[in-house]
C-alpha cells in the first residue's frame, strides 16, 4: 500500500515558537566599544551581537540560530551617530534606519541610500533596525548594501586592540557571511562625498510594498558638461550570493557620451555580472530580465538628477 | 477620501444609512478590548501542541516521560476519545463527513496534531514539547490532487463516517456530486459557438489578524468554560459536548470579539478540543495560542481545478454551461461536500445556462485542510466564468456588458447560491443600475481594444460581476442549518440590552443590528447595549458566515424589537390613559434625553419617555418588557456586485498596478455606509491578492510549505499596493430587499467574489493575454509577453 520513505524536513516545526525566545542564553549590555570587543573576545564564537534584533530575533524564534550569549550593542552610545567629517560622511553602526531616512544631508548627497532605506520594511521596523545590522546580517537582498557600494563606502571594523578600515566591496563573503571574526564589530560606515555633479538612484522590485527585494539596484554617475560619463557605479542585490557590482555595465559606459540608446544597450550586459537563482520570491529568469530593465531605469533617473531635471 | 455614492432613499432613516461610531470603537483604538489572546485566568497553564513534521506518517512509539519529569501535563492520541467527527457542524448530520480526531497517531499533513503539553510557562511548555520522543514511520506524500485520485496510489484515509454510517474512501476521493439539467449534449450541438477552458486557482491562507486561541477552564461539576476565537459559540459548545461526552448544559462558550476570520473559524478550530483535553487532565485552566506559523499550517482555501464549457447562439443567448470542478481539499473534510453543491450553486446562479452539466470531485491530499475563505468557492468559480463570458463577448463581437445583462440571473429568477437544497426567488436586483453607472464612471466606452497598445506601460479596463448569498435560509429545511436568535429586554431606566450569540468578526455586524433595533423601536442608538453573552444566555445561532450577519441576525433583532415596541406602547397607553388604541402611539428618539419618547399622533402633549414606562412597569409589578425570537429566513437573497477595474501593466517588469476601481454593490438598504464601503475596499484588496500575488506551493521533497510556514514569504497586499482612495469609487444600488431587515442584504463575500475576474479581464484588455492559472504574477506576465514576441532584446 503505502511506501515508506526518508524525509528530512527543512524546518523543525516543533522547535519554532515566535511567541517567545525559545532558546536560553546569557544576555550582556556593554556600554563602550572597548568593553564590547573585550566581551566578544572572552565569550567566543557562540556569542551573537544584538542590534535592532529585526533579523536576529526572527532567526532565534525560527531556531536558525541558537546563541549561547547575546550581546546588545545598542547601549554603546558611541556607535550611534551621523557625522559630517568634511571629506566623508560617517554613520555609526547602530544608527537606526529611521534616522538615516530623516537625514536631509543623506537625502541630498546620497539619494540612492535615502531611497533604499525608505523602501525598507515599515516605520515600526525602521525605528528598531540599524544600518550595521542590515550589513552584518549579509542577506544578498540587503537594501542598504547596493547604495553603499556605489558610493565606495568604507567600513571601520574594530577588534580587540585594533581597528581597520576596508572597502565595503570586500565585506561580503556569501549569504549570511562577512569577513568579520567573532570578536570584531562593524563600528562605522564612511561614505566619501562624490564629486559634483553626481546623481544616484535606487530601485527595488518586490512582491508588495513591504517586502525583501526580488532584485534591487543602486547606481551613481557623474557626467561632464558635454554629457560624457566620467564616473559610474552600478550595484545589484538579490541576484548573486552577495550584492554585486555590474562591472560590465560600468566599463561599457565609462567615458561614453550619455544617451538613452547607449544606456539601454549597456544595461543588457548586466547579465554577465549576476548569477540569480530561483527561490520562493522569484525565478532566475525573471531576475535576469528585470535586472536589465531596472539598471537602465535607474541610470536614466540618476542622469536626470545630475542635470537637475 | 474614499468616495461613496449612496441612494437618496436612505435619507428617510434616522440611523440607517448614516455613519456612526462603533460600539466597540473606543475600546479597540485604545487597545482595551479583550480578545481570547488577552484572557489570563488564575492558575492557568500554557499549552503547546506537538505537530507532525511529516506529510504522512505513523507514530510507532511515543515517549513522554521526559516531558512529564519537567512537570508538564501531557496528552497524546492515547488520552483522547478515539472517535471520528467533523469540526464543522453547519451541515445536517446525515450529510456530514467525519474524518477528524483530536490527536492522532496517523498524521496526514505537516502540522497535524499528535500530542500536547501544558506547563506553568510557555517557555517550560516549549521545553517539555521538545523533550517528547517519537519514532516515526514516514510515507510518501501525495501533494497533487490529480495524482492523488489516480487509482493505485497510497490511501490517505481508509474508513471515515458519513453521518453515522461508515464508508470506505476510494482513490482518495473524499466525495463527489453530479448534476444535469436539460439536455446539454443537444445544446452544445446546436450552438453557434462553444468555448472550453481549463482553470487552476491558487491555494491561499486567510491571514486573519488573530491566530487561533483557546482558553479552557475545567469546572467542578465536570463541565468546561471556553474562551476562544470562533465564528460560532453554539457549534463549539455542541462539538465539545459530543466529542468529550459532556452534557451541553455543562459546556459554556463565552462570546468574545474576534480579530477577523474570513471563514477560518466556521469550524471549531481543533486547538479548542486539544485545550479541553489538556484542561480536563490537568484539572487546571489551560491556554493554547497558536503562533502565526502554526496558524498557517491550520487552514487554507480550497484550490480548484475547473473545466468550463459554454455554448451560445450568435445573438448572444447562452444555451448551455458545463463545469467540472476538481477540488484539492487537503487532508481532512471540513465542508468539501457542501462546497461541491455550493460551487454548483455559484455556477448556475451566475447565468441562465438553461442546459447544465456539473461534476464535482473533492480529493484528499497530504496538505493542510482547506476551509471556506471569504466567498466559499465563489471567487474561484466567478473568476473562471467571468473570464469565459468575457471571451465569449469578444468572439461574438458583443459588448461584454450587454452580454452579461442579457444572460444573468436576476429579479424573478430562481436563485440557489448556497447549493441545490437552498433555493429562493430573487426579489431585489441592482445589476442593471450598477452596470450603467459603473460603465459611465470608469469610462467604459473609451477603453482600449485588447492588445492594441504598444508602449511600455499599458492600461486596460476590465469588468466582472458576481454575487453572494445573504445567509443559507430558504423555504425548505435542506441540508444546511441556518437560524438565529435574538433577545431584547428593556432595563428599568429605559436603556436596552440586546443579547445574541451571533458573532461580529470586526466588520460592525452588531452595530448594524443595534441600528436596526434603534430604527425599529424609535429610540436613540446610544441607548442600546450590545451584551457580551455566552452559550448559556443566548439562543442558538448557527454561525456568522455566508454573509448572513446583517441579513439574518438583523431581521431577528428587528422582529424582537417589534415585539418589545408593542409592549412598550401597550404599557404607555395604560399609563397615559384616555387612549383608544395603542396603534395611535408613536415613538421617537430624543437624543438629548437619551431616551425614546412615546406620544399620541396628533396630540403630542400626551407623551411619556420609554424610561418612565419601564420604571412604572417595574414599580407597579407589571413585569419585564422583553422578547426572545428564534428566526430562520425563508430566502437567501443575492447581494450583487459589479467591479470595473483599471490596471496598468509595466510590460518590461510584468508588474501590474491597480489604477482605478469603480465598485458597485447591491446590498439592499445600506445600514453602515462607511463600514460597508470598508468591506468593499477590503474585498478588493483580498481579491487583488488572489489575482496577482498569493499562493502556497508545497515542497515536493518534504511535503512542507515552501515558505516553511513563515509569512516573510506569504505576502498579502498592503495599503500602498492599493489605488489611491480618490481613485476608488463605491456605488450602492438603489434597492430594497423585501425579506431583509429594513430592506438590507449581505456584503462581506460579495465584496470580493468578482474581483479576481475583473482584474484578469483588465490585464487582458491591457496586453491581450489571458491567464488561466492564478496568481497572475509578474513572472508569468513577462514570460507570456516574451512568448508573444512583445519583448525585444
Ligand atoms: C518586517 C520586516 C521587514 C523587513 N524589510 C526589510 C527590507 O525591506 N529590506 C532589508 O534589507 N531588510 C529588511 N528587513 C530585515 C532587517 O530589518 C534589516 O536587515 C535590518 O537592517 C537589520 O538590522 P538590526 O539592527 O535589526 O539587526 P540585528 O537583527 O540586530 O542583527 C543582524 C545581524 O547582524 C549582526 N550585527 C548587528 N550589528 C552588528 C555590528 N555592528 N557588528 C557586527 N555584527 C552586527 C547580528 O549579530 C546579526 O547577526 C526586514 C525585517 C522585518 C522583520
Amino acid at each position: 500500500m503505502v511506501k515508506t520513505v526518508v524525509i528530512k524536513p527543512k524546518v523543525d516545526i516543533n522547535k519554532v515558537n515566535t511567541h517567545i525566545l525559545p532558546v536560553d542564553f546569557e544576555y550582556y549590555e556593554p556600554r563602550t566599544l572597548r568593553e564590547l570587543v573585550e566581551l566578544l573576545d572572552k565569550l567566543g564564537p557562540s556569542a551573537k551581537i544584538l542590534a535592532g534584533g529585526t533579523d536576529l530575533l526572527v532567526q532565534i524564534k525560527q531556531r536558525a540560530v541558537e546563541p549561547k550569549y547575546v550581546v546588545n550593542i545598542k547601549k554603546v552610545r558611541e556607535l550611534d551617530f551621523i557625522e559630517d567629517r568634511g571629506d566623508y560622511l560617517a554613520i555609526g553602526a547602530v544608527t537606526r534606519l529611521r534616522a538615516i531616512e530623516k537625514n536631509s544631508l543623506i537625502a541630498e548627497k546620497f539619494t540612492a541610500l535615502h531611497e533604499a532605506v525608505r523602501a525598507m520594511a515599515g516605520v515600526q521596523i525602521r525605528n528598531m533596525a540599524t544600518i550595521g545590522g542590515n550589513l552584518c546580517n549579509a542577506s544578498p537582498a540587503a537594501d542598504t548594501a547596493p547604495p553603499l557600494m556605489v558610493f565606495d563606502a568604507e567600513l571601520k571594523i574594530v577588534g580587540p586592540g585594533y581597528e581597520k578600515v576596508i572597502p565595503i566591496t570586500q565585506f561580503f563573503k556569501g549569504p549570511k557571511k562577512t569577513v568579520l571574526k567573532y570578536n570584531e564589530v562593524l563600528a562605522e560606515i564612511r561614505i566619501p562625498y562624490p564629486k559634483p555633479p553626481t546623481g544616484s538612484a535606487f530601485i527595488k522590485i518586490a512582491r508588495t510594498a513591504m517586502d525583501l527585494a526580488k532584485v534591487n539596484v543602486a547606481v551613481a554617475l557623474r557626467v561632464d558638461e558635454d554629457d560624457y560619463i566620467r564616473w559610474i557605479r552600478v550595484t545589484l542585490g538579490s541576484v548573486a550570493p552577495t550584492p554585486v557590482r555590474a562591472r560590465s555595465v560600468e566599463e561599457e559606459l565609462i567615458d561614453k557620451r550619455f544617451s538613452e540608446e547607449i544606456v539601454r544597450k549597456a544595461s543588457r550586459l548586466v547579465v554577465n555580472d549576476i548569477s540569480p537563482i530561483t527561490d520562493i520570491r522569484s525565478t532566475a529568469e525573471y531576475r535576469r530580465e528585470v535586472s536589465k530593465v531596472i539598471v537602465r531605469d535607474a541610470l536614466l533617473i540618476a542622469y536626470k538628477r545630475v542635470r537637475g531635471v | 477620501m474614499s468616495k461613496i455614492i449612496l441612494p437618496k432613499r436612505l435619507e428617510k432613516y434616522r440611523y440607517i444609512g448614516k455613519n456612526t461610531i462603533r460600539h466597540d470603537g473606543i475600546a479597540k483604538v485604545t487597545g482595551k478590548l479583550k480578545y481570547a489572546y488577552d484572557i489570563y485566568l488564575p492558575g492557568m497553564l500554557y499549552g503547546r501542541i506537538l505537530k507532525s513534521p511529516y506529510p504522512h506518517a505513523r507514530v510507532k512509539k511515543i515517549d513522554t516521560s521526559e516531558a512529564e519529569k519537567m512537570g508538564a501535563v501531557v496528552v497524546t492520541f492515547k488520552d483522547v476519545p478515539r472517535k471520528k467527527f467533523n469540526i464543522r457542524l453547519v451541515s445536517v448530520d446525515e450529510v456530514n463527513y467525519k474524518d477528524w480526531e483530536v490527536l492522532t497517531d496517523h498524521p496526514k499533513f505537516v502540522g497535524e496534531y499528535i500530542a500536547a503539553v501544558a506547563a506553568e510557562t510557555e517557555e517550560l511548555a516549549q521545553k517539555a514539547l521538545e523533550a517528547i520522543k517519537i519514532e516515526w514511520e514516514v510515507y510518501e506524500p501525495l501533494l497533487d490532487p490529480l495524482e492523488s485520485m489516480t487509482p493505485g496510489k497510497p490511501k490517505i484515509h481508509d474508513k471515515i463516517l458519513f453521518g453515522q454510517r461508515e464508508v470506505e474512501v476510494k482513490n482518495n476521493i473524499a466525495c463527489t456530486k453530479e448534476y444535469v439539467e436539460g439536455d446539454p449534449d443537444r445544446a452544445f450541438k446546436e450552438a453557434d459557438i462553444v468555448i472550453e477552458r481549463v482553470f487552476k486557482t491558487n491555494r491561499r491562507y486567510h491571514m486573519q489578524l488573530e491566530p487561533k486561541v483557546a482558553v479552557v477552564r475545567p469546572e467542578p461539576d465536570g463541565g468546561v468554560t471556553i474562551w476562544t476565537t470562533t465564528q460560532t459559540i453554539h457549534n463549539t459548545k455542541i462539538l465539545v459536548s459530543q466529542v468529550f461526552d459532556i452534557p451541553m448544559s455543562k459546556v459554556n462558550v463565552i462570546k468574545l470579539p474576534i480579530g477577523g476570520s474570513f471563514g477560518s473559524s466556521i469550524q471549531t478550530n481543533l486547538v479548542v478540543l486539544v485545550a479541553v483535553a489538556l484542561a480536563l487532565k490537568a484539572r487546571r485552566p489551560v491556554r493554547i495560542a497558536l503562533t502565526r506559523e502554526e496558524d498557517i499550517l491550520d487552514h487554507h482555501s480550497y484550490q480548484m481545478i475547473f473545466k468550463v464549457r459554454v455554448a451560445a447562439k450568435k445573438d448572444g443567448t447562452i444555451i448551455a454551461g458545463e463545469l467540472e470542478n476538481i477540488m484539492d481539499i487537503g487532508a481532512h473534510q471540513i465542508q468539501a461536500y457542501p462546497l461541491l453543491g455550493t460551487a454548483l450553486g455559484w455556477f448556475v446562479s451566475l447565468y441562465k445556462w438553461k442546459n447544465i452539466r456539473y461534476k464535482g470531485i473533492a480529493v484528499y491530499t497530504n496538505k493542510t485542510p482547506s476551509c471556506a475563505f471569504r466567498g466559499y468557492g465563489n471567487p474561484q468559480v466567478t473568476w473562471a466564468v467571468e473570464t469565459v463570458i468575457d471571451e465569449l463577448a469578444e468572439k461574438l463581437g458583443i459588448d461584454p456588458l450587454e452580454l452579461r445583462l442579457k444572460n444573468y440571473v436576476g429579479r424573478g429568477d430562481i436563485f440557489w447560491g448556497q447549493g441545490p437544497t437552498v433555493k429562493s426567488v430573487i426579489r431585489s436586483d441592482g445589476v442593471p443600475e450598477l452596470i450603467r453607472k459603473g460603465a459611465e464612471l470608469i469610462g467604459w466606452d473609451k477603453r482600449p481594444k485588447p492588445g492594441s497598445q504598444k508602449g511600455r506601460y499599458r492600461r486596460g479596463i476590465g469588468v466582472a460581476r458576481g454575487f453572494h448569498t445573504s445567509g443559507a435560509g430558504g423555504p425548505l429545511s435542506g441540508e444546511v442549518i441556518d437560524y438565529t436568535g435574538a433577545i431584547i429586554k428593556v432595563n428599568e431606566d429605559g436603556t436596552i440590552d440586546y443579547i445574541t450569540a451571533l458573532q461580529d468578526h470586526g466588520g460592525g455586524t452588531l452595530d448594524a443590528h443595534a441600528k436596526i433595533i434603534a430604527e425599529e423601536l424609535g429610540v436613540p442608538l446610544k441607548s442600546i447595549n450590545i451584551v457580551w453573552a455566552d452559550t448559556r444566555t443566548t439562543l442558538y445561532d448557527v454561525c456568522t458566515h455566508a454573509s448572513r450577519g446583517v441579513y439574518v441576525g438583523g431581521e431577528a433583532a428587528r422582529r424582537a424589537a417589534r415585539i418589545v415596541k408593542q409592549k412598550l406602547l401597550e404599557y404607555a397607553a395604560r399609563i397615559l390613559g384616555d387612549i383608544a388604541t395603542p396603534e395611535g402611539l408613536r415613538i421617537e428618539p430624543d437624543e438629548e434625553l437619551g431616551q425614546g419618547v412615546i406620544y399620541v399622533e396628533g396630540s403630542p402633549e400626551k407623551r411619556i419617555t420609554v424610561g418612565e414606562v419601564a420604571r412604572i412597569a417595574w414599580q407597579r409589578n407589571w413585569g419585564s418588557i422583553a422578547a426572545a425570537v428564534s428566526y430562520r429566513s425563508y430566502a437567501a437573497p443575492p447581494a450583487f456586485t459589479v467591479y470595473f477595474v483599471e490596471v496598468e501593466v509595466d510590460t518590461e517588469t510584468g508588474i501590474v498596478r491597480p489604477v482605478r476601481v469603480v465598485a458597485g454593490a447591491d446590498i439592499g438598504t445600506v445600514v453602515n455606509p462607511d463600514l460597508a464601503a470598508g468591506q468593499i475596499h477590503g474585498g478588493f484588496a483580498q481579491g487583488w491578492g488572489m489575482a496577482t500575488l498569493e499562493d502556497l506551493p508545497y515542497d515536493p521533497e518534504t511535503g512542507e510549505l515552501m515558505n516553511r510556514g513563515f509569512i516573510t514569504d506569504y505576502k498579502v497586499v498592503t495599503a500602498p499596493d492599493m489605488p489611491k482612495l480618490d481613485d476608488f469609487i463605491v456605488i450602492f444600488a438603489d434597492t430594497e430587499e423585501p425579506t431583509g431587515p429594513l430592506g438590507a442584504k449581505g456584503i462581506g463575500e460579495a465584496a470580493k467574489n468578482p474581483v479576481a475576474a475583473a482584474v484578469a479581464n483588465a490585464i487582458y484588455n491591457a496586453i491581450g493575454v489571458r491567464f488561466y492559472e492564478l496568481p497572475i504574477t509578474p513572472e508569468k506576465i513577462l514570460k507570456a509577453l516574451k512568448e508573444k514576441g512583445e519583448i525585444k532584446e
